[in-house]
């Protein structure tokens, strides 16, 4: 469905995108992941046009995305993107006529639960009700590549999950959907493939299982000393240190623990708690931008 | 056309829930209107003349201020970016904030013309229709500043700084607020390169004299709104925090400001110049009986330059205007009896103000008025052989300083001048001469005024209309106590 290819983006002497290589496919949940400006964002505005590329393709469909395309995509954009003033109704009337359709109004705004806020002011609506608008009025001219920037970002629990399942519900009716996130936890559980970006560039791509897959060497170890630990006190080099807990990543379970242990004993204190575990794909997307950074 | 629409019926539906666009937008203007009727309260008619002032701060301040912060605003909250994505052209987002700042902007000045009728006196325009289009030309002018403003701008703090950046300049020395004629030439220059004096001409003459008469003013402000919106197009940006420029527009917008600036140099500077409000009435209009302004009830400007009134016939009578004299030799009590001394502005007022005798001077004006007194022994004018140019010489020394707003010296230095005539000028004479002056303003020539800075005055250039106007209403306040001298001494002799 989306075609990526090549993509490079430079602001000054800011390199934002140096050549992102993506497809998301018809029925795909598709998760752009990484830290605060690692990309993410301009790889959307270059998809809709915000963003001029300096480089590279962008295809919907196969063709090339000009202005009618767009016509093909929604989007819900990061922030509030609405006037403060506007209400639902006024919202969605006016994408409406943005979007030369004419939807059942009422319907579109009870489908996203927001059949009693209608009247209600942008600025007076929750977090989650403000999603939702957003959602609807990129859905309302039935596009078939959808893009949520951050659409998680501030929503509560429970409006997570109701997103997470909208989103779903998204890829079902067999749209295309890419969103970006830095949320690693919500990515795992909503998308179907992950692309993680560092620095413009795309460092990992799979799916969840296969991006934990190409970590399974990695194990992760924390635990509690009876004494306050330094970050730089012998052999708790590369660890993180925060009072007497400890944390690391390793790929030498046994030799780690060892170390440790000797550097507490060493100090005159004792380990009171240890815990090693498998890592997480938090705990392998956090050691590949390690590893970019380094 | 209807995405346009409906996107400019919902911005300025959403622009009437904003409470503080609505005090900006609506209440100030209503302010200004008070304000300009409370300083210009001796006009003959309330805010006529000042009407091309009034309209055209109206649409400054929504240009500089209520368009831009709102763009800049919603582009900050990334509205623009959203509305952007949808694949809509950028021309239907910048005309639909156009056509809802356009239409604030009319509701605007129409509660100023109305309130300004209904409440204040003022006679409605007399060419509605022809101000109607003057003004939607001179907002579409500012609008497009208002626009460059708002490409520029990063934030809504910096809008306001911008905003007052070109407001202020514009107001004082753009020719709005300050006529351009009491501006120094090198500001009189600058004010014709600027939108704000073409777009108060514009008004004034559309609303006075009919489209026709504003044609040049109104070519001028196209190309300024022009130049405006190739710049916006050109600075266009849908993110505060990025800043492209394309050359084309920018270049397009050079080349207009280009235009105009020609234009507005190469023509006559009557032709742009902001008309001078008609602060005095002309000389017949002090006359009785009533010749109110003409145009009083047209709604229409009067003409400064009008003659006299024609002879009546019958020249003792009360009702009736004398034949005028043909020299001020040939001046009669029947001429002085029919001057209606009531209708002067107040001593009190703006327009040729005049103490109190005796009011308590500071030190500082004390020193003013002690070297404007002794300078004038020495003064040339002062000394002219010819006793009519001599008074109308020691007359501008007394306007001069009214027209600058030079306070307190504006109101005790006219005692001295009139002093200085009846030691001048022998008393059967001098109310003639007054009365001659009042009638000519236009005559004599004004070369004194050259050399006003002996007597530590400031040097008038420019048009010398205003201070002519000044010197005639100050020749009928002389003239009127000498007349109340003259009674009081008959009563005092009839009674004795």
């Amino acid at each position: 469905m989306l075609t990526v290819s090549g993509l490079r983006k430079r602001y000054g002497r800011t390199l934002a995108l140096d050549g992102v290589d993506l497809t998301v496919a018809a029925g795909e949940v598709f998760g752009l992941l990484g830290p605060n400006g690692a990309g993410k964002t301009t790889t959307v505005e270059c998809i809709v046009g915000l963003v001029e590329p300096d480089e590279g393709e962008l295809r919907l469909e196969g063709a090339p995305i000009d202005r009618a395309a767009l016509r093909g995509i929604g989007i819900a954009m990061q922030g509030p993107s609405l006037p403060d003033a506007i209400t639902p109704m006024e919202a969605v009337r006016l994408f409406a006529g943005l979007y030369s359709v004419e939807p059942d109004l009422h319907r579109e705004l009870a489908t996203a639960g927001l059949a009693d806020k209608r009247d209600a002011r942008y600025a007076t609506l929750s977090g989650g009700q403000k999603q939702r608008l957003n959602l609807a009025l990129a859905l309302l001219h039935d596009p078939r590549l959808v893009l949520l920037d951050e659409p998680t970002a501030g929503l509560d629990p429970l409006a997570r999950a109701d997103l997470a399942s909208a989103v779903r519900a998204l890829a079902a009716e067999g749209r295309a959907v890419l969103m970006t996130t830095h949320d690693l936890g919500e990515a795992e559980r909503v998308c179907d493939r992950l692309a993680l970006l560092a620095r413009g560039r795309i460092v990992a791509t799979g799916t969840p299982a296969e991006l934990l897959g190409a970590g399974s060497a990695l194990t992760f170890i924390e635990g509690e000393a009876s004494i306050v630990l330094e970050p730089g006190d012998e052999g708790l080099g590369g660890m993180e240190i925060d009072g007497r807990r400890f944390r690391c990543r390793t790929e030498d379970p046994t030799g780690t623990v060892q170390r440790i242990a000797a550097a507490i004993q060493s100090r005159g204190g004792t380990l009171l708690a240890l815990r090693v575990g498998q890592a997480r794909l938090e705990d392998v997307i956090l050691e590949r931008l390690a590893r970019t950074a380094e | 056309m209807t995405a346009v629409l409906h996107y400019a019926w919902l911005t300025l539906r959403l622009n009437f829930r904003n409470r503080m666009a609505l005090v900006y937008g609506y209440l100030f203007p209503l302010v200004f209107v008070l304000a300009f009727a409370v300083i210009y309260r001796h006009d003959p008619e309330p805010l006529t003349a000042r009407l091309g002032p009034l309209l055209t701060v109206t649409a400054l301040g929504g240009a500089c201020f209520g368009l831009p912060t709102t763009l800049v605003a919603e582009r900050d909250r990334g509205v623009w970016r959203r509305y952007r994505a949808t694949g809509r052209s950028p021309a239907l987002f910048l005309s639909g904030q156009v056509a809802s700042r356009l239409v604030h902007l009319l509701i605007a000045a129409g509660l100023q013309i109305l309130v300004a009728a209904l409440f204040l006196g003022m006679p409605l325009p007399g060419f509605p229709l022809a101000l109607l289009a003057a003004f939607l030309v001179v907002s579409l002018a500012l609008i497009g500043l208002g626009l460059t403003i708002a490409m520029i701008a990063n934030s809504v703090p910096a809008v306001q700084a911008l905003g007052q950046c070109v407001f202020l300049p514009m107001l004082m020395i753009g020719g709005i607020a300050v006529p351009p004629e009491n501006l120094p030439e090198w500001a009189q220059t600058l004010a014709r390169l600027l939108p704000g004096q073409p777009a108060v001409s514009a008004i004034q003459l559309a609303s006075g004299q009919g489209l026709a008469a504003a044609f040049g003013e109104l070519a001028l402000l196209a190309l300024h709104g022009l130049a405006g919106l190739l710049v916006a197009i050109g600075l266009l940006r849908w993110d505060s925090a990025r800043r492209p420029a394309r050359a084309g527009p920018i270049l397009g917008a050079a080349a207009a400001w280009l235009g105009a600036a020609v234009l507005a140099l190469s023509a006559t500077p009557s032709s742009t110049s902001v008309p001078e409000p008609e602060v005095a009435l002309p000389p017949a209009a002090y006359l009785s009986p009533s010749p109110a302004a003409p145009g009083r009830s047209s709604g229409k400007t009067s003409a400064p330059e009008q003659s006299p009134p024609a002879p009546s016939g019958n020249p003792a009578h009360a009702d009736v205007t004398p034949t005028l004299p043909s020299s001020w030799r040939h001046v009669g009590e029947e001429h002085l009896q029919a001057i209606a001394f009531d209708r002067l502005p107040d001593d009190a007022g703006l327009v040729a103000p005049m103490a109190v005798r005796g009011t308590p001077r500071d030190a500082a004006t004390e020193t003013q008025l002690a070297a404007v007194r002794s300078g004038l022994r020495a003064w040339p004018p002062a000394a002219e052989p010819d006793p009519v140019q001599r008074a109308r010489n020691l007359l501008y020394v007394a306007a001069v300083p009214d027209l600058l707003q030079m306070d307190p010296l504006e109101r005790h230095l006219p005692w001295l001048v009139f002093d200085r005539l009846r030691q001048d000028i022998p008393a059967p004479d001098l109310p003639r001469i007054l009365y001659w002056i009042a009638m000519h303003p236009e005559e004599g020539d004004d070369r004194a005024l050259d050399s006003l800075p002996a007597l530590g005055l400031p040097q008038v250039t420019g048009p010398t209309r205003q201070v002519r106007e000044r010197a005639m209403i100050y020749a009928l306040k002389f003239l009127k106590r000498l007349e109340d001298q003259r009674r009081t001494f008959a009563e005092a002799a009839s009674a004795t």
